[in-house]
């Protein structure tokens, strides 16, 4: 049976359950207890998220200061049950305004109650889709559209929403002033070895869109991606255009997107959501352009004495510039004193993440910086050999620049009442796991 | 659209005394509101019911309060009514007398005007669960599945799955399976149609053994009609609802290819789709359809590596492992097809451990010519790694690959840097691979002895690795020549060494390095041969005692036992059966996968084996252990070590055999020692043993089942499983017995639990089971029913290939084992009739 769950639990990080559903009956209340006995207080915690106690299997996932585990008695399914808590997630933030943590839990008793009977029904999950839910779970919002007291209104027709075809969008909104904002993000994971060659290099990129846009407009999104480019050139019998195409590993869209048009034009067309959603994902490996390049040189002198040199450079465009770039040199833990030198921004020594860390504020494009730090350590009995070197670690964001190089070619708004539209595209490139083994 | 609400409250945690003074100041004050009609009343209610509400969640029992609750009920306003019907659902199970009161107004609320009062009511009426109001159920239920709007059949849809669960038969009764199937096939709204389907396959599945008509049904739900009608409404639904349908589809057997292309098509694209769930699930109907088409399958691996590459990328590590899991069922189960894709499992410094070990599997699994050095180079950065646990895995990975025979030189290579290292754990995992390393590669001796000679042993502290550096002092004391040195000084701390299989190798290789240079090692021979037969462990007495005698014997025929030529093992032995791996498969996009068993192995209760029977909390340690066993006996096959006294411990006497093909080290002269020793140890049992041997030999055991014999045996019998554990270590082995088993034996045997059924009712107990297919493992108890409270414990290994078991019996009662082996022969052949 594919059950997503028998009973959904949120405890604080002292095993405390803080609210609680059980769906179905297969599992005992005191379940929990279990958890916190075999899991929480034991070093079992964050070895597997997934675990079997007395018939029971556990998932169980952190936000910030809660656990949520789920328990289920049967076999059940698993990625479904994680994305079902994820997507859950997403949905409270969405109420709570932002936070979700112990605190907005104790707040919010009654509303969790009612989302959690709403979203899942007798262990199947039923509707989890914020925009829906928001027109008839209020808890302000006092009385229900249907209510009675309300006849005078135009009942707006909410339970097809909650179901219907286009679950995602009301029928009838108006905006004065109709908007697009278009962001594309893109995180760049990159691991290199100690001799600089690039051992794994990719981008996961995700389009992210805010539509103010009145009635029910249809979108249109051309990317300059090498199939969208080939099917257009092939069905305007055209040469492609000179410049840079870019090959999409791999792309996953939100449910607005209409897959079987993607599939034979290759074009992302869509009714937007209202507000702000994800529109697509994508991932790509081939031809990413590193904005930076590290290039550490770490000399243990002696026992007691270490030489860190870290140079970095910036190589994308000289116009552009990157925002809040930090360096992360893990060092031994019997660090002792740091003294550092500079060309840019300011350096000092975490001692809580044993790590030289390097900030700087404003990086621009085609630039080098490098920082040489001196670390003197405590010396111990225990031989400085067992000290093993993790990875150098960067942070950094990078308006107006991909990694990927993807751009966006045209973003075309039709409505049947053909108002004009301002659309807005923006750029962004941050550091996803960025590491650079020394 | 009304922007987030955000719900203020008092004090962000309330206190949490007993509640009793708070609980009756509720109740008066919700008294004095309920008939108040005055404007205002309703917020001054609304801030009472959170109260309750906050109380009854910290845990204060609030349940007194029920009846001015219900009073209070009787209000048009919505969020009023939610909170109370969120109180009525959290009370009316413990208070089913209370729950009667409030029957009224919810039916009278399933009747409302607006249809989100009609579904929250009906909601709140299914979810009560008493037995005895299911009376109440069926008209509101049977209403709202007609209802007009959809929000309520939704709801109501799902209360008959509830109602099936109070009362199966009140929910047949009523005909509502038919209505649901009716239902599914015509309503517009995809919720309902969804939630249709989910109760009707949950409840035909449940019902699929008790009738011929609900095998039936659930075989509509899979016919081609029902298939193709969700496949093309499919986009309806949302994420949730067609990860379910998929599901479903999944199991659809397709009528020829045409069919197969057909489901492919339309279901392409939801290989796009941003929910992760989806995707996997449309992989699954991907890959079950295509089990029979060999190259079609294969080129679905190629689409289907894309989405998932991505799926790991994206969202928390949890989901990165659920999905990784599945990864890693298809990499293990088609390497060759992701070898290019290494660089994906590299690990990243933040991964969790759990995520780091699979992909350190997967790396070790899509190893091949190609890529080798790339990713043993990647192996041998972790070994540095902080993560201890995975440092060590990453090790045992580059022996893995060693011995898949890839650039086996490179890697000795590298494996001999990490013995430099110097690190105690690196050391330790290094040597029992280098070890397994020249038991497949003896060429490779020259070598790896000039490095191992370097190692102190005083770093060496673990006992796996303790014992194989041992094993390799005593395999090339003639290469080492510090060899009788070393070993004698470990001799002198005998009594400081704690593991028994330390002590075990310690015997072997004084005895092999005897041999090989006599002079240098007499003394040191002595000493352990001493110690050893001085030694509190059965084994290692019996191993010092067997040398020693052997010696005494003849030197010659010792050299022969203890040192003989051997053969490089070829092939260690694979962990899982494939009939395990592809029952794995078949469960896809399940638990199965990432637990990486079978579901019945932790879904049935019965074979979690005895030990889980009880659910609470107190045990569930023990529960812990047992489960840990199952599996144990199944990996000791594929133990790459020598028969380490671990294993003989568990009596595994024909593993032992089986697991090393082509080696017969002293281990396996000494391993079938056991049952010599323990004959000596009880006499009597020698003859009987003779005699049914003779029995079998002629093949009457079978014909001639032992007349029905006069002991009787105690069928309420019960042992905890502690006193089993302690008595099994105790008492010696009175019978230790091969006996066939009957063909029809071997057909009903598909799980442990039948043949544990059968055994109970000859009043012979299990107590712990284990394996698959084609081993089981049983340790079973009875008692003598004649007041003595007189016990027989009996292991039984059966091999369902060969058609034989492997019973070993002890007794309280040792004279009386012969009559209770009778017994059991005779209850044992008749299983399967």
């Amino acid at each position: 049976m594919p059950v997503a769950a028998s009973a959904i639990y949120f405890l604080n990080l002292r095993g405390d359950v803080l609210i609680n559903r059980l769906y179905r009956d297969d599992v005992g209340g005191n379940m929990v207890d279990a958890f916190r006995i075999h899991i929480m207080q034991t070093k079992e915690l964050g070895t597997c998220p997934v675990r079997q106690i007395g018939g029971c299997s556990f998932l169980y996932m952190r936000i910030s200061n809660v656990y949520i585990v789920i328990v289920v008695s049967s076999n059940a399914n698993v990625a479904c049950a994680f994305k079902f808590v994820a997507e859950a997630v997403v949905l409270f933030k969405s109420y709570f305004g932002g936070a979700f943590d112990e605190d907005a839990i104790r707040n919010n008793f009654v509303l969790i109650y009612e989302l959690l009977d709403e979203i899942m029904d007798f262990g199947y999950p039923q509707n989890l889709s914020p925009e829906i839910l928001k027109l008839y779970i209020t808890q302000e919002g006092v009385r229900s559209p249907f209510s009675s007291k309300h006849s005078d209104k135009p009942v707006p027709n909410a339970t097809l929403q909650v179901t219907g075809a286009v679950g995602w969008r009301r029928e009838g909104l108006l905006y004065k002033k109709n908007e697009v904002f278009l962001d594309i993000v893109e995180s760049v994971n990159l691991l290199m070895s100690s001799k600089g060659s690039v051992l794994r290099c990719d981008v996961s990129g995700k389009i992210l869109m805010k539509c103010f846009l009145s009635g029910m407009p249809d979108l249109k999104l051309g990317l300059n991606d090498k199939i969208g480019l080939e099917k257009e050139s092939q069905l305007k019998s055209r040469p492609i255009k000179s410049g840079k195409t870019i090959e999409l590993d791999d792309v996953t869209f939100h449910q607005c997107v209409n897959l079987t048009r993607f599939n034979s034009e290759k074009t992302v067309s869509f009714v937007p959501p209202d507000g702000e959603f994800e529109l697509m994902k994508y991932r790509i490996t081939e031809g990413v352009n590193l904005p930076f390049r590290v290039l550490p040189t770490i000399k243990e002198l002696g026992r007691t004495r270490m030489e860190v040199n870290v140079k970095v450079k910036s190589v994308f465009g000289a116009k552009m510039f990157a925002l809040g770039v930090v360096v992360k040199v893990p060092v031994p833990k019997q660090t002792a004193k740091t003294s550092f030198q500079v060309t840019s921004g300011r350096a000092k020594y975490n001692a809580s993440i044993d790590c030289l860390v390097w900030k700087i504020k404003k990086f621009p494009g085609q630039t080098e910086s490098t920082m040489s730090a001196e670390v003197e350590l405590i010396s111990t009995m225990v031989e400085k050999k067992s000290w093993t070197r993790p990875p150098i670690q960067m942070e950094f964001q990078v308006p107006m620049f991909t990694a990927s190089g993807l751009r966006v070619r045209f973003l075309k708004v039709w409505e049947k009442s053909g108002y004009n539209t301002v659309e807005w595209v923006r750029y962004i490139t941050k550091a996803g796991s960025y590491e650079i083994r020394c | 659209m009304a922007p987030p609400p955000i719900v203020q409250q008092k004090s962000s945690s309330p206190s949490q005394p007993s509640g009793k003074s708070e609980v009756s100041d509720l109740k008066l004050q919700l008294r004095q509101l309920a008939g108040s009609r005055a404007p205002g009343a309703d917020d001054s209610k609304r801030d009472l019911f959170k109260r309750v509400i906050s109380y009854m969640t910290v845990g204060i029992d609030v349940s007194a309060a029920f009846s001015e609750m219900v009073m209070c009920s009787a209000t048009s306003d919505i969020v009023l009514k939610k909170m109370c019907y969120l109180y009525v659902g959290n009370y009316a199970r413990c208070h089913p007398d209370l729950a009667l009161l409030t029957i009224n107004f919810l039916q009278k609320d399933c009747r409302d005007v607006d249809p989100m009062i009609r579904g929250l009511a009906l909601r709140s009426l299914c979810s009560l669960r008493v037995p005895n109001l299911v009376e109440y159920l069926v008209s509101p239920l049977s209403s709202g599945l007609e209802d007009g709007s959809p929000y309520v059949r939704m709801v109501a849809v799902l209360g008959v799955l509830k109602l099936y669960h109070i009362s199966a038969t009140t929910c047949f009764d009523s005909d509502f399976p038919a209505s649901l199937k009716n239902l599914m096939l015509t309503d517009s709204d995809a919720q309902v149609v969804a939630n249709c389907l989910f109760v009707l396959q949950e409840i035909w599945n449940l019902e699929a053994n008790k009738s011929e008509e609900a095998n039936r049904e659930r075989e509509t739900l899979l016919s081609k009609q029902t298939i193709y009608y969700l496949l093309n409404r499919i986009k309806e639904f949302n994420e949730w609802a067609q990860c379910l349908i998929l599901e479903l589809i999944s199991k659809y057997i397709p009528s020829d290819s045409n069919d197969i292309f057909d489901i492919m098509n339309l279901l392409e694209d939801r290989l796009q789709h941003a929910n992760g769930a989806v995707v996997l699930a449309t992989i699954k109907v991907f890959l079950h359809l295509t089990m029979s088409m060999t190259d079609v399958h294969q080129q679905v691996y190629e689409r289907l590596k894309a989405p998932l590459l991505t799926l790991v990328g994206s969202g928390s590590s949890e989901q990165s492992y659920a999905v990784l899991s599945h990864l890693h069922l298809l990499v293990m189960r088609a390497p060759m097809l992701f070898s290019s894709d290494y660089k994906h499992f590299y690990c990243q410094f933040s991964d969790p451990s759990y995520i780091k070990k699979l992909k350190l599997e997967m790396l070790t699994a899509i190893a091949n010519e190609s890529n080798t050095y790339e990713i043993v180079t990647e192996l041998c950065e972790y070994a540095g790694n902080v993560d201890v646990p995975i440092a060590r895995e990453s090790i045992r990975a580059v022996g893995k690959i060693a011995l898949q025979q890839y650039d086996v030189n490179a890697i000795v290579d590298r494996l001999l840097q990490f013995l430099e290292m110097e690190k105690d754990y690196v050391t330790a995992e290094t040597l029992v691979l280098v070890k397994d390393l020249l038991r497949k590669y003896p060429q490779w001796s020259h070598d790896c002895i000039a490095v191992v000679g370097n190692i102190s042993s005083k770093n060496v502290q673990e006992p796996k690795a303790k014992a194989a550096l041992i094993w390799m002092l005593g395999e090339y004391s003639k290469d080492m020549p510090d060899a009788p040195y070393i070993l004698e000084n470990l001799i002198e701390n005998w009594d400081d060494e704690n593991a028994a299989e330390v002590r075990l190798h310690l015997l072997t290789a004084a005895m092999k390095c005897f041999l090989k240079r006599p002079p240098e090692t007499q003394k040191a021979l002595g000493a352990a041969l001493a110690a050893g037969v001085a030694d509190s462990h059965q084994d290692v007495h019996d191993r010092a005692l067997l040398y020693y005698r052997l010696l005494q014997y003849d030197v010659s025929v010792a050299e022969r036992v203890v040192n003989p030529p051997k053969q490089a093992v070829s092939v260690f032995a694979d962990l899982q059966s494939s009939e395990v791996k592809d029952r794995i498969f078949d469960e896809f996009n399940t638990l199965s996968v990432v637990y990486q068993k079978p579901s019945y192995m932790f879904t049935d209760k019965e074979h979690r084996g005895p030990f889980e029977f009880s659910e609470e909390i107190g045990n569930l340690s023990l529960d812990q252990e047992s489960m840990d066993n199952a599996p144990r006996f199944d990996e000791s096959d594929k133990d790459l070590l020598l028969g380490t006294s671990e294993r003989e411990e568990n009596g595994g006497t024909s593993i032992n055999g089986a697991a090393t093909p082509g080696y017969s080290a002293p281990h396996d002269y000494n391993s079938s020692l056991v049952p010599l020793s323990s004959q000596t140890q009880s006499e009597p049992a020698v003859t009987s043993q003779t005699s049914f041997a003779i029995d079998d030999l002629l093949g009457l055991s079978m014909l001639a089942a032992p007349e029905p014999p006069s002991l009787k045996l105690n069928s309420k019998a019960a042992l905890d499983p502690g006193t089993f554990q302690r008595k099994w270590g105790q008492l010696g082995v009175s019978i230790s017995q091969e006996i066939p088993i009957s063909p029809q034996g071997v057909g009903s045997l598909t799980t442990p639990q039948a043949l544990i059924r059968h055994m109970q009712a000859n009043s012979i107990h299990c107590i712990a089971s284990g394996g698959q297919s084609p081993n089981f493992k049983f340790f079973l108890f009875a008692q003598k029913d004649d007041g003595s409270a007189s016990f027989f414990l009996v292991e039984c290994i059966v091999n369902t290939s060969s058609a034989k078991a492997q019973v070993k019996v002890k007794a309280d009662d040792a004279s009386a084992s012969e009559a209770f082996f009778a017994l059991f022969q005779s209850a044992l052949s008749k299983f399967g009739m």
